[in-house]
């Protein structure tokens, strides 16, 4: 269990990004982060990836293992996928002829076995982002950040990255924070959900998601989803209405 | 068809050349014909090939030392703020000060029994800088994504280095490389000019004699000899830059991967 409590961050300039966040998040849980742009949401994963440090409050929780997958892919451009993956094993320390199982175990579970020596520059957005996921994987983290990861895919690619993602959830049990700010997507992926207010940001609302454990394009049109997505909304247009 | 485009144009001014000089009659002495150049080149040969080899070595060696030193002053700049702030600026000072102005302090301290040494140490000056700026420029910039995907995961300094900074530097490094090599050819040159004495023996004193003696053709032919050199490092840093470089690099594309 992850507790987030009274997390304030003031910048230099004297802006406050931040202002008594609270949040906590099960073990195990799939949670969004949802807000307008600038709300200082992606700041919050920084924080709790350890990146950046809040003015005050604490974090209490936060495993030694966390996988990070940012908006964009962020590979390596001279290194091949296998070597990309490679990374975080080998920034700790273990060698690719030890690692080789493990990567080709990561790029197995995002189907890219094939594109092990495959450059970034040769593949496709989405499959560069299959990369970063197979990456912040590979370690076999207790805790994946995810800060924005499909932003800028096309939809077809990000409804299909949505449930693999959804499936690896499932399979490897880890803990996952996934920011963005589309209402939907944060209803069909997430247990938890977040809602916070523009700048200063708080969290102004939490909802759990119901509906079946094993989602699929059919939870589109579960009423739990569709419940989700209009309590969702309305906060979210309540936040913004909200005088700052 | 593009290829031969040059070779062509080439072919066509030398031409142009060879019957404007006849048909107008000029003195040799001003402006030799490409004919009496070829001859001058075949018959100094010897001469010629043994100050270029000559030129060569010392740009070779005023390249691979201004290489070595610039990047390892741009890694000591990249790993303290502080050592940056107290060196740039005199390189920068080296760097503006033209570099036939220093030469001859340069000849009175080291050259006056070794002229090749007042040479290379001027080169290196000159073919320094480029390799220092943008071995720097490169080491800075780096992907801030990869930079906190490396705080994530603890590395050490040198891991940052060797594995992030120098690789993001590479394209960087490449072409202040071919810059510089161009300029060590330039810096030898330039400094065997300046130093010039009877004891130098590059192509650059070969010129400086031809033009003393009136041998204009054999001038040319020296002349002609070094933009052939400089070409020819040219090629093979690019040659080197695209090797290193194609698998990855967006400018290397080339289909081949």
């Amino acid at each position: 269990m992850l507790t987030l409590a009274g997390i304030t961050k003031t910048y230099p300039s004297g802006l406050l990004a931040l202002d008594h966040v609270d949040l906590t998040i099960e073990a195990g849980s799939f949670t969004s982060i949802v807000g307008p742009s600038g709300c200082g949401k992606s700041t919050l994963l920084r924080m709790i990836a350890g990146l950046d440090e809040p003015t005050s409050g604490t974090i209490a929780g936060r495993p030694e293992d966390v996988g990070l997958v940012f908006q964009d892919a962020t590979l390596m451009p001279w290194a091949d996928v296998e070597a990309n993956v490679h990374l975080p094993l080998r920034l700790t320390g273990v060698k690719r002829k030890d690692a080789a199982p493990r990567i080709a175990e990561a790029l197995a579970l995002v189907g890219l076995s094939e594109f092990a020596h495959a450059y970034p520059r040769a593949l496709s957005g989405g499959m560069k982002m299959r990369v970063a996921i197979a990456r912040a994987l590979v370690t076999r983290p207790r805790l994946l950040l995810m800060d924005e990861p499909f932003a800028a895919l096309d939809e077809i690619t990000r409804n299909r990255l949505n449930d693999d993602l959804l499936r690896l959830w499932r399979d490897q049990k880890f803990t996952t924070v996934f920011i963005t700010h589309s209402v939907f997507e944060s209803v069909y992926l997430s247990t938890d959900i977040a809602v916070m207010t523009p700048r200063p940001g708080r969290v102004m609302a939490l909802h759990k998601i119901g509906g079946p454990p094993a989602r699929d394009a059919g939870f589109r049109a579960d009423p739990a989803y569709l419940d989700g997505c209009r309590a969702v909304s309305h906060d979210l247009e309540q936040a913004l209405r909200a005088p700052a | 068809m593009m290829r031969f485009l040059p070779l062509f144009v080439g072919i066509v001014f030398l031409a142009a050349w060879e019957f404007s000089v006849r048909r107008l009659q000029v003195p040799v002495f001003v402006l030799p014909p490409p004919s009496a150049i070829a001859k001058a080149f075949a018959d100094n040969l010897p001469v010629l090939m043994s100050a270029l080899w000559v030129t060569m070595q010392m740009t070779l060696a005023a390249f691979l030392a201004s290489f070595v030193g610039g990047l390892a002053l741009a890694i000591l700049f990249s790993q303290s703020k502080l050592v940056e702030r107290s060196l740039l600026p005199y390189a920068i000072v080296l760097q503006v000060t033209p570099i036939v102005s220093i030469a001859p302090i340069i000849v009175i301290w080291v050259g006056l029994d070794h002229v090749e040494r007042a040479v290379f140490i001027l080169a290196t000056i000159v073919a320094f800088f480029p390799i220092l700026s943008n071995a720097s420029l490169g080491l800075r910039s780096v992907d801030p994504g990869l930079s906190d995907l490396f705080r994530l995961y603890r590395a050490n300094r040198w891991q940052r280095l060797f594995l992030l900074q120098l690789p993001s530097a590479l394209p960087a490094l490449l072409a202040g490389a071919r810059i510089s090599g161009g300029l060590a050819l330039i810096g030898s040159v330039v400094a065997e000019f300046v130093a010039g004495s009877g004891e130098a023996t590059g192509l650059a004193w070969r010129i400086a004699e031809a033009g003393q003696r009136l041998e204009i053709p054999k001038l040319f032919a020296g002349l002609f000899l070094l933009s052939l050199t400089g070409l020819a490092i040219n090629f093979a840093v690019a040659r080197i830059e695209h090797l290193l470089l194609r698998r990855w690099h967006p400018a290397h594309g080339g289909g081949a991967g």
